[in-house]
């Protein structure tokens, strides 16, 4: 076999892996303090249309003054602040005033879906059809990869040629592995996900600590809607860019067992298997059986965790109910 | 004035009773007794939301030029958007539009046909017309039940003459929605075309198996890329084809929407449908209380279909030219897209079949020609041609 179309493969499996990740990394912080977001996917779009709002308006007003990175810069914080508003949403319905989570997570992915769109519609609308980035930002977001070491043969593509969203994300799953296994506040937010009385009881702020997973969590979703519009699509606002990705990224923590390093290489798998038709197409295998996989996997995953019953690798166990302190 | 009032209105009336007599083969037409200009009310059901900078959007743009060219108030246009293609959602849709009084209703998608037929019975004196459907020439469709569509295959034809003559590696990659006659009818013109001014030009095929969807769209794009595609053309809903190809330096030929704005360097030209044409016709026949066809497919000629957005700065030299030269040839001397000895891959003669399989034409030598979208609105042609290479 053709080496290129194995590097090509997986090249393409890890640009479609990093809005993944990002959402999984999103939810993985926000399940472990005991609140199952299913908003993902609107927060997502959230932080899409926002961070690219964002964008657009600083380089409408630099013009040729444009510097790319200040753009890229800019997309960030406001895809994560957006994300975060979507977050901070759930946490005052769901820890405040105690709503069911489930419902809440489909209302706000129903309810960023909507502002996503709307607000990318006025950008298109402002920009008189397609909104786009200017090459400066162009140059910043493209995958240039890392000096040197890209023109390693066969490896410099697999590793070293990416744009820098790709590193960020991967950066950010191993910060997120580092603070929750290795930090005193990242224990005491798995304690207040497996049993916020308990938490209480030692003296965490439980309301604090979900608070902060779940704008926080949503924050780094926000950053995955983020990658979609500024990164993949340029900067140029695509009718229903998020497509879905975000309740990929809903069944990937799943698959990762909410540990952010297999998540690493669970969004890589999905993103592979996602283009997967592309590559490798088997005559007489519809298109449509490609498509179940990654939702095959996902239960094939739930059920052998389930069956090897490893506290280390199952759901925080407050997920999905409300902490009331005077119903203890 | 009340008796001048009176004497038009009883006139108007009987030009109604006798339209509605004039029982022909193609169906009824406008039969409303008492429409007129100012009364008429226009419901329109809309698969997707304006926003969407394609298909809808383009529909939407569709009815306010039928509005404007009729000197209508924009009031007498109701749209539902977004309604989606749930029969429940649609029988609603359809039910809504018919209490508040419209005298026409369109529909914007294939999947609401079945929905609409049934409407349509229940409803003989308002006229119903479905876009891209194939059930009005059936026994069950009343004769208030129109279809329509444009021969978009003449334009997409025209943008395969852009693609041939720019194509470098003569590999051209196509994004396709779904495997089925709409879809392959369009890349197989547009591969004629460009085969009509580079023999050498080849294409590959990538299915969607969606109408839209952006990740997938920009994914199939670049892997058509990679397999040594220079030019993507797309039947598909988003702008994302086009961005990867400016993105790989990669050529573009878009669908519904002039996409220049989001790939300056890429997006050579547009195929594209105005729907304004047939909305006018079809309104303005109900005013007038004049026969609609049953099924209506009008092209390059009336402008239903055209090309938009040509981009001088990277079409190659010459482009401008051959579409003239290719466009007359359609309009003037009612040339066939889908003419001669075509054959399928093995090198046996391409045939066309209907939704059972049966084999319905046959492309038997050189005269063999296909008149594509005329007995129908809906295309028919599915054959898949030598030198098209459908990857997945």
């Amino acid at each position: 076999m053709d080496i290129d179309i194995l590097t090509n493969f997986f090249f393409m499996a890890v640009i479609a892996a990093t809005p993944l990740l990002f959402g999984t990394l999103g939810e993985i912080l926000t399940q472990k303090s005991g609140s199952i977001n299913l908003g993902v996917e609107g927060m997502m779009f959230m932080g899409a249309s926002i961070g690219l709002s964002a964008s657009y308006f600083y380089e409408f007003y630099a013009g040729d003054g444009t510097i790319g990175y200040i753009a890229l810069g800019l997309a960030v914080i406001f895809g994560f602040l957006a994300g975060a508003l979507g977050g901070f949403i759930y946490s005052v319905l769901t820890v405040t005033f105690r709503a069911n989570q489930n419902v809440t997570g489909l209302a706000l992915t129903i309810f960023g879906i909507g502002v996503g769109n709307l607000i990318g519609d006025l950008l298109s609308t402002h920009a008189h059809g397609f909104t786009s980035s200017t090459e400066a930002t162009r140059r910043v977001v493209a995958n240039v990869g890392i000096p040197f070491l890209r023109d390693i043969p066969i490896l410099g593509r697999m590793l070293f040629s990416y744009n820098m969203m790709v590193y960020f994300a991967i950066i950010m799953a191993l910060l997120l592995m580092w603070f929750l296994n290795k930090t005193r506040v990242g224990l005491n937010l798995r304690a207040v996900g497996e049993s916020p009385s308990t938490a209480d009881a030692v003296g965490i702020n439980v309301t604090k600590y979900k608070y902060l997973a779940a704008s926080i969590g949503g924050g780094i979703c926000g950053l995955g809607g983020m990658v979609i519009s500024m990164v993949d699509n340029s900067g140029t606002w695509v009718f229903n860019c998020v497509a879905g990705r975000g309740w990929i990224a809903v069944a990937l923590v799943i698959f990762a067992a909410w540990k952010p390093s297999r998540a690493i290489f669970g969004a890589i798998l999905f993103g592979g298997l996602s283009v997967l038709r592309l590559y490798f197409p088997l005559d007489g295998v519809p298109a449509q059986v490609y498509d179940i996989v990654p939702y095959a996997a996902t239960i094939f995953a739930l059920v052998l965790t389930s069956i090897r019953k490893s506290k280390e690798s199952a759901q925080p166990k407050a997920c999905g109910t409300n902490y009331f302190r005077e119903e203890r | 004035m009340k008796k001048v009032l009176a004497i038009a209105m009883i006139a108007l009336l009987m030009l109604a009773l006798i339209a509605a007599c004039d029982n022909d083969s193609n169906g009824g037409g406008g039969s409303s007794a008492g429409v007129t200009k100012d009364n008429i009310k226009i419901g329109v059901v809309h698969i997707g939301p304006l926003a969407d900078q394609g298909y809808t959007f383009n529909h939407d743009l569709g009815a306010r030029t039928m509005i404007s060219n009729l000197g209508l108030n924009m009031d007498q246009y109701i749209p539902k958007f977004d309604v989606g293609v749930d029969p429940a959602n649609v029988t609603a849709a359809i039910n809504e539009l018919v209490q508040e009084g419209c005298h026409i209703i369109f529909a914007t998608s294939f999947s609401h046909g079945f929905q609409m037929i049934e409407v349509a019975k229940e409803q003989p004196d308002i006229v119903f017309a479905h876009a891209t459907g194939a059930l009005a020439h059936t026994p069950d469709a009343p004769p208030n039940f129109h279809n329509y569509f444009a021969k978009i295959h003449q334009a997409r034809y025209l943008a395969g003459i852009a693609a041939g003559l720019r194509t470098e590696t003569n590999v051209l990659g196509y994004v396709a929605a779904h495997p089925f006659a709409e879809v392959i009818s369009g890349y197989t013109a547009f591969y004629l075309g460009a085969l009509s001014v580079n023999p050498d030009v080849t294409m590959e095929v990538i299915y969607i198996n969606s109408w839209g969807d952006p990740p997938l769209e920009q994914q199939v794009a670049t892997r058509l890329i990679e397999l040594g595609a220079d030019v993507i053309a797309q039947h598909s809903d988003s702008a994302t084809p086009a961005i990867a190809a400016q993105e790989l330096g990669a050529w573009h030929v878009g669908y519904n929407n002039d996409m220049r704005e989001a790939a300056p360097d890429a997006s050579m030209l547009s195929p594209r449908i105005d729907w304004s044409i047939y909305m006018t016709f079809a309104v303005k026949s109900v005013i007038d209380g004049t026969p609609i066809p049953a099924d209506w497919g009008e092209g390059l000629s009336s402008g239903a279909a055209f090309i938009t957005g040509l981009n001088d700065a990277i079409v190659a030299p010459g482009t401008d030219a051959a579409i003239d030269a290719a466009r007359n040839n359609i309009i003037n001397n009612n040339m066939m897209i889908f003419r001669g000895h075509l054959k399928d891959n093995d090198g046996n003669n391409a045939q066309i079949t209907d939704y059972d399989g049966n084999v319905i034409f046959e492309f038997t030598d050189d005269n063999s020609f296909f008149a594509e979208s005329t007995t129908t609105s809906a295309p028919s042609f599915n054959a898949i041609i030598a030198g098209i290479n459908i990857i997945s």
